[in-house]
Parts: structure tokens; sequence; C-alpha cells
């Protein structure tokens, strides 16, 4: 897979991995793809059906991974990923028609609205997939939501390059600069922040401590 | 009318043929995009590598974005898994050949 990835002309990947997995498995995996040339960053999807179990996980896991993920599985947990700063992107199963990306949470929405396009795409054939997908995309380009496109790639079969998934969301609805910028700058611009952040001298969002130098 | 050229490569499963790739290729943009998008797009295939699985495919410059969509959503073939991965996109065969090469 990360020959694909590469031969794709990946550069940085989100590497989604399980809570228990053994910190030494971790380390392997990364250095797998590293090896062929593609950095990794580390990402957690959270699928927590309440409010209370979304916030404990939040406080548990947010300083150990480089992006965070909250699977909305209910208008609650939707409203409170969407207004948490901790989030990074949230995203939704289109399989699920109980809960989708409208307005409401498009004007609480803190981080970025995340779009799995292949995964949706390739593993379903249901035509009403196609009418939510178009139908959150010009939900999130009429708020100015920043949009993530990923492919959720689960193995070396499921991957595409990226120009691919930005044309798909193109044709989805999605301008062409917001889908350019939805595989390349703006899932950069989290990753990168966020990395910042889990710097120890990182107090808190602008408070760093600042050691001064010594002459 | 101008054109564009795409560098693609075929991964997985069966090593497909020219004509299979073209009746994936096809099936898959008259599915996604209808015969009227067909004929907009008209998409062509210049060169197909079999050793390499490699292929050139142009179409009207203004739909490239709808054939790297639909040369993404090509799933299988005959029920073997199929990935097409576009590597580069060019205004000329001459400009593709130079990456290739790269």
């Amino acid at each position: 897979m990360a020959q694909t990835l590469r031969t794709a002309g990946y550069s940085t990947i989100g590497l989604t991995i399980p809570t228990g997995l053994l910190p030494e498995r971790v380390k392997s995996m990364r250095k797998t793809f590293e090896n062929h040339g593609v950095a990794t960053a580390l990402r957690i999807d959270l699928g927590s059906a309440s409010r209370t179990e979304l916030l404990r996980s939040l406080r548990r896991f947010r300083n150990a991974y480089d992006v965070v993920g909250v699977k909305c599985v209910n208008a609650r947990v939707a409203t409170v990923a969407s207004r948490d700063r901790r989030v990074d992107v949230v995203f939704f199963d289109p399989v699920m028609q109980n809960v989708r990306f409208n307005h409401s949470l498009a004007r609480l929405l803190h981080g970025a609205f995340e779009v799995n396009l292949i995964g949706s795409l390739l593993t379903l054939t249901d035509i009403g997939i196609l009418f939510r997908l178009r139908r959150a995309i010009a939900v999130a380009q009429e708020h100015k939501v920043k949009v993530v496109l990923s492919s959720g790639a689960r193995n070396a079969e499921m991957v595409r390059a990226p120009l691919q998934l930005s044309a798909i969301a193109s044709t989805l609805g999605l301008s062409e600069t917001a889908s350019v910028a939805g595989v390349s700058s703006i899932p950069l611009s989290i990753i990168a922040e966020n990395v910042k952040k889990r710097k120890p001298e990182c107090v808190e969002e602008g408070v760093k401590i600042i050691v001064p130098s010594r002459r | 009318m101008p054109r564009r050229y795409l560098l693609v490569k075929v991964l997985y499963g069966l090593a497909l043929t020219d004509q299979q790739f073209h009746e994936a290729l096809t099936t898959s943009v008259r599915t996604h995009f209808g015969d009227i998008g067909f004929s907009r797009i008209d998409p062509r295939i210049i060169r197909f590598d079999q050793s390499t699985s490699t292929s050139i495919v142009s179409c009207e410059r203004s739909a490239v974005r709808e054939l790297e969509s639909a040369l993404a959503l090509i799933t299988d073939y005959g029920g073997t898994s199929v990935a097409v991965i576009v590597l580069a996109v060019s205004g000329t065969i001459k400009g593709l050949r130079k990456r290739k090469a790269r």
C-alpha cells in the first residue's frame, strides 16, 4: 500500500490506528510508510455514541494523536463535535440518513468537514449517497467551511491519486480551488498546527513557554 | 478542439489488454456521466503498454476533471478489482513522455 501511495503522488497521509495498538507496532507501521517516502500523521476516529463519551475520549486521546476525527453518529454528537475546538475533522457515514451535515452544523463548525469519497462511492452503489454528498458539499460551500477530501482507503486497491479525489469533488459541486485545497493545503495545515500544539513548550492555544537563551 | 493527455497506471488484478481497458473506461464514463457526457468528454486511448500497465488517454480540455473522476471510479473488470491512478496530465504527448521517463 505504501508503494501505491507513493506512485499515486502522496507525500503525507493520515494513518488511522485503533486506540489499543502497541506503540512498537505503530512505530513499525510508520517506518514502513516512511521507507517509501510517505510521511505519516497519526489519526484517531472517534465514533462515540453520546456527548459524555465523546468528551471523555477527547480528553483522553487529544494529545496522543496528530489528527482527531469524529464520526457523527447522531445529532447530539454532531453538535458537540462541531463546536469543540479539539476536533479537527467531522465526518458522516453517508449510509446513515438520520444525521447529515446541515446548515446549523456548518455554522457551528470549528474544524473541517471531511468527505470520504472513495470509501463512499466505491463500496456502495446507492444513488442516494451521491445526493447526500452533493447536498453536504453545497452546504459546506455556502458557509465557507473547510472541506477535507479523503479516500478512506483501507487497502491498496482503494487508493486513488489526490488529483482524482479533487476531480470527483469538483464534479460533485465543490469549487476547483476548494477541491485542490482539500487534498493539499487544508490537511497539511491541520497537521502542522497540531504538531505545533503537541510540542512540550505549548501550554494552550496562544500560550507558549519561552526559555530565555543562555549567553 | 484542444485536448489534454493523461498518463494513467492500471493496478492490480489481471493485466488488462487495451480492449479491456477501453471497455472499462467507456463503461465508467457512460455510467457516471451518461451518453451526452461521454460525447463531451470524448475519451480516447492513445497508447496502452500492457507490459507496464500504463496508458495515455486523451480527452477534451474542458472535461479533464470528469475523465479523472471517471478513471478513479473504475473499480473492477470482469469480477477482478482494478484501480486506475492518474500519474500526470499534460497538454502534449511529448510532455507526458518526459514525465514518464522521469
